[in-house]
């Protein structure tokens, strides 16, 4: 079966700029065999849904060190929600607090990934998220 | 160093010990590795180091003595024997309020040296109520609009005496202007405070990501402000060009060395075509490191880039004059190595990066705290990190001799390594055109994304080990108590910003910013004329930060680096 490779988008919202962590995993995805964009930093919630559909992916990851994840987090999610998105699973990496995890998910965050996650972590996570929907048909 | 018949004589004994005490060791058990290399994986570390090592080493030529070049030993004749730091901080969140109790904290504890952390939006030209500022007010550091919360951030603390300052890099001039105007409300002689500005845009295109403007006209801001501090207050500190945040992104010691150095020649020159000689400008500026893991060739790093800086700054600037060719080093201990997990093992990792430091004579050393991998430090975090320099200080008999490292074969023979390294990546930009090209062409950027790609890499692989992350992994959390801000700060930032809208006089803020407009005009055009004065007008008549960098983006644009991995 000639599948097409899955589409990431990496993308960092609000204003911090630390995006080491981002690349690393923008390049193990593509080492993985995916198809990476990756937004840069300074991204708003309707900058990431415009890229999103642009590019027409599978997953939606985000990168957030600032603290400023709920906020940024509530607002993108709620943008998707908006526009009808449901087949996009948004995933999120950076330095969250424990506590804050299960408040994330409720939201509608797939899956949270802190300091020392693995790289192979992240690229499994993205597999099973695009297993899990079946490979829906591209919307163009 | 040695004579040629002492030389052949070790030779031989060297292999005579390979064929019998080694070999027959080595028959009980292997080496853990086939090979070991240096922490930043750049030099293969031989078994043992001898005068062989050292022999192309010229002792007065090299090494010399401390305060004298080429410097190797330390720019201090008498090192730490002298040893006089402050007890430093780094902090800020939240609205004013919830810094000002830090703040005063900090000072009743005994420090005189207080840095504040800026939060993102003031770090970008943006007020509070930006809608791009949404969730990260008062989140890294404090909020800033008009120097009315600065007053409130230092509430209750004498000023006199008090050393302070920001890393705001991009807003090099609105920060000077704020701590200026912060000195005539108070009617404070600017020069009975000590003012500290990191100043330096490089480091935001290549770490932490908080740029405005293109660089050119980023260094053009940068070294308007240095114009203008060496005018109006020549004791305070206009810059310290940073490393660190290049360090922690990926790149390798000698990388840090020789980009550091392209950086610092490039404000250097900028500085000097604005009339702020580098005689005067280099003694009151730093060279701001990493310092990171490996112990030996951090030390070697840091001997290597004196060094190196010496030699090289003595043919750039034709010189043999001390003021310039001596460079201080500043250190912050390698945050990037501290980790989430068990993070009560993150105080032996900075006590060792301190360590290195005073082991190379560097003149300031901020120690991260160990918490910073989680969340902004504690109250107790930080003072456990400042401390950290006066326990070994006082307690270790770390600096009772000046360099006590040098001589040995091992740091020695890496000293020259790194500066051979160092010499080759400066030279590298320097062909490409210096560092605002390796910026503009996303050349730092590429090397760094490599070096972290490839440390990943190894702590997966399990070459690199990391306690508590890839061995020795405990399989439970160990909570330590962490800092929580304030979730009310932002929605009170902003209404404060809108009543201070209200209540200013209109008509001044106006002028001030249309001063400040046509004076960025001026300079787009290419005419020679400094932003601090116009910049301190429109602070004066509390015109916004937000106003204040908007008028400046409709002029330059913003600017968008490449988005490379």
């Amino acid at each position: 079966m000639n599948r097409k490779p899955i589409r990431v988008l990496i993308a960092k919202p609000g204003l911090d700029g630390h995006e080491s962590g981002a690349k690393v995993i923008a390049r193990a995805l593509a080492d993985a065999g995916m198809e990476v964009v990756y937004t840069g930093t300074r991204q708003t919630p309707q900058m990431i849904v415009n890229a999103a559909l642009q590019e027409d992916v599978d997953v939606v990851g985000l990168s957030i060190l600032s603290g400023a994840h709920q906020e940024l987090c509530s607002r993108i999610v709620s943008l998707f929600k908006q526009k009808r998105i449901e087949d996009i699973p948004i995933i999120l990496g950076g330095i969250i607090p424990d506590g804050d995890v299960p408040k994330l998910k409720k939201m509608g965050i797939k899956e949270v990934f802190g300091p020392g996650t693995t790289t192979a972590q992240v690229v499994s996570c993205v597999h099973d998220l695009v297993r899990d929907k079946g490979q829906p048909p591209r919307r163009k | 160093m040695y004579d040629v018949d002492f030389l052949e004589e070790l030779r031989a004994r060297l292999t005579e010990w390979e064929n019998t005490t080694l070999k027959e060791r080595l028959t009980k058990t292997q080496e853990n590795k086939t090979e070991f290399t240096s922490g930043s994986g750049e030099f293969v570390t031989d078994r043992i180091y001898t005068p062989l090592h050292a022999a192309g080493l010229n002792y007065n030529e090299d090494i010399g003595l401390p305060g004298q070049y080429p410097f190797t030993r330390g720019i201090d004749p008498v090192g730490y024997r002298a040893f006089r730091s402050p007890l430093g901080f780094y902090a800020g969140f939240g609205s004013g309020e919830s810094a000002n109790r830090r703040y005063r904290q900090l000072y009743a504890a005994g420090s005189r040296d207080i840095g504040l952390a800026l939060d993102l939006p003031t770090q970008l030209g943006m007020d509070s109520d930006d809608p791009l500022a949404g969730g990260e007010v008062g989140k890294v550091g404090l909020a800033i609009d008009t120097p009315a919360d600065l007053e409130r951030a230092l509430k209750g603390i004498p000023l006199s005496g008090l050393k302070t300052g920001t890393v705001g890099n991009c807003i090099g001039p609105w920060a000077l202007a704020l701590f200026l105007v912060l000195c005539e409300r108070v009617h404070l002689q600017p020069s009975q405070m000590g003012i500290r500005l990191q100043n330096d845009p490089f480091k935001e295109y290549t770490g932490r990501g908080t740029f405005i403007f293109n660089p050119t006209v980023a260094v053009d801001f940068a070294s308007d402000v240095v114009a203008h501090m060496y005018k109006c207050v020549p004791t305070w500190e206009p810059q310290w060009s940073c490393t660190t945040t290049m360090r922690w992104g990926g790149c390798t010691a000698s990388q840090e060395v020789g980009f550091g150095i392209a950086n610092l020649i490039c404000y250097a020159e900028a500085a000097q075509a604005k009339g702020v000689k580098p005689e005067d400008y280099i003694p009151r500026v730093d060279l701001h490191m990493s310092s990171d893991n490996d112990l030996f060739e951090e030390v070697a790093k840091f001997r290597a880039v004196r060094r190196l800086w010496a030699r090289i700054a003595e043919k750039r600037f034709k010189t043999r004059d001390p003021r310039i060719l001596s460079l201080r080093i500043s250190t912050y201990t390698a945050a990037n190595r501290l980790t989430a997990q068990e993070p009560l093992n993150n105080i032996i990792r900075s006590t060792l990066h301190v360590l290195a430091s005073m082991l190379a004579g560097i003149d300031h050393i901020t120690a991260a705290a160990y918490d910073e991998a989680l969340a902004l430090p504690t109250f107790e975090s930080a003072r456990l990190a400042s401390l950290t320099k006066h326990i070994l200080n006082h307690e270790n008999c770390i600096g009772y001799t000046v360099d006590p490292l040098a001589g040995s074969y091992y740091l020695e023979s890496l000293t020259i390594q790194v500066e051979e390294k160092a010499r080759h990546w400066y030279e590298q930009v320097e062909d490409m055109g210096g560092a605002k090209a390796a910026i503009d062409s996303g050349y730092y950027l590429k090397e760094m994304a490599k070096g972290q790609y490839q440390n990943q890499k190894e702590i997966e692989s399990g070459e690199r080990k990391v306690v508590g992350v890839n061995t020795f992994v405990l399989d439970k959390k160990v909570p330590i108590p962490l800092f929580k801000g304030d979730p009310k700060g932002e929605a009170k930032q902003i209404r404060r910003l809108n009543k201070i809208r209200q209540k200013r006089n209109k008509a001044r803020a106006t002028k001030g910013l249309d001063e400040l407009s046509k004076t960025a005009e001026k300079k787009a055009r290419g005419q020679e004329i400094n932003i601090v004065p116009a910049m301190l007008e429109a602070v004066r008549g509390y015109a916004t930060e937000g106003e204040i960098f908007a008028a400046l983006r409709k002029v330059y644009g913003d600017y968008r680096p490449p988005a490379v991995f």
